[in-house]
């Protein structure tokens, strides 16, 4: 026999012992609802939890960041505005003066 | 007096009755299949058993989702699988003893078996000595008789993955087995 025919005779299905199906039955009917205690504290778990913690924070300082970096830009905008309407009203003044005088004369 | 409430007792109690007669056969047609995937991965028949009892109690929670035989099939070969994989996972990280590392007898040789038993066994220990993805890979390959793209399929891996494995596992065996007895094969 060649290697792959030796393979499958070593590696043929094999039953497990006597009442095994028995067995299975019982126990699938005395406990069929899942368990309730998650294991939260398994290695895994606690290094997911890490990572999701760290993104987390990351997420919000990211958003604190946005936010703060919106309002100065804002700010900015305002007083933008309030000098380009000074300015704006200063040169209305001088040409109504202007405007003034020339009819005085 | 025959109520409504009798009535539906009388219900669920059969369909209780059927679950349990379905899940029933559903043990005795696949039991051989799941135990022996544990059995060659695990080279040990108790801790076998433990865990495809396992396996089948988690099998009657999931009935109600599994839509057809196949899907039965599939779902059962691919849990097995993850099982054993995670189970030897679990084991690399938990300190053993000694005694812990020494596989239970195999089971008698068939008397009707063709093959050499004693390089069947040999073969059975050098496919149990594998990485855990080729053990699984070779043993859905030689026991269930399954293509690579079946495979691939049941282990949700490439199917590259699937032949690389299956050369590499081969090559290994056909190497140890030239070194130790000298067995052309």
């Amino acid at each position: 026999m060649n290697l792959d025919d030796e393979l499958r005779a070593a590696l043929r299905r094999e039953d497990p012992s006597p009442g095994f199906a028995q067995r299975a039955v019982a126990r699938a009917k005395s406990n069929p609802e899942p368990t309730m205690a998650i294991p939260i504290f398994q290695p895994v778990r606690i290094s997911q939890m890490i990572w999701a913690a760290a993104l987390a924070a990351m997420l919000v300082i990211g958003l604190t960041a946005t936010s703060e970096y919106r309002q100065r830009k804002a700010e900015r905008a305002g007083r933008d505005a309030v000098l380009a309407l000074r300015i704006t009203a200063e040169k209305l003044n001088m040409t109504r003066d202007k405007v003034l005088k020339r009819e005085e004369n | 007096m025959f109520t409504q409430a009798a009535a539906i007792q009388e219900t669920t109690s059969d369909t209780m009755t059927d679950d349990a007669e379905q899940f029933a056969d559903l043990v005795k047609e696949h039991q051989a299949m799941v135990f022996s995937m544990a059995c060659r991965y695990l080279r040990n028949r108790a801790l076998a058993e433990e865990i495809a009892q396992d396996v089948f109690l988690q099998l009657y929670r999931k009935l109600p989702t599994l839509e057809s035989p196949d899907h039965v099939l599939h779902w059962l070969r691919w849990v097995t699988a993850h099982r054993l994989i995670d189970h030897s996972r679990q084991e690399k990280r938990r300190p053993q003893s000694p005694l812990e590392d020494v596989p239970e007898p195999a089971a008698a040789p068939d008397p009707t078996e063709r093959a050499d038993p004693l390089l069947s066994n040999m073969l059975r220990d050098l496919v149990a000595a594998l990485p855990e993805n080729a053990r699984v890979v070779m043993i859905l390959r030689y026991q269930e008789d399954l293509d690579p793209m079946d495979i691939a399929r049941a282990l949700d891996m490439p199917i590259a993955t699937v032949k690389s494995h299956l050369q590499r596992s081969l090559a290994t065996l056909r190497e140890k087995l030239s070194h130790k007895k000298g067995v052309g094969v």
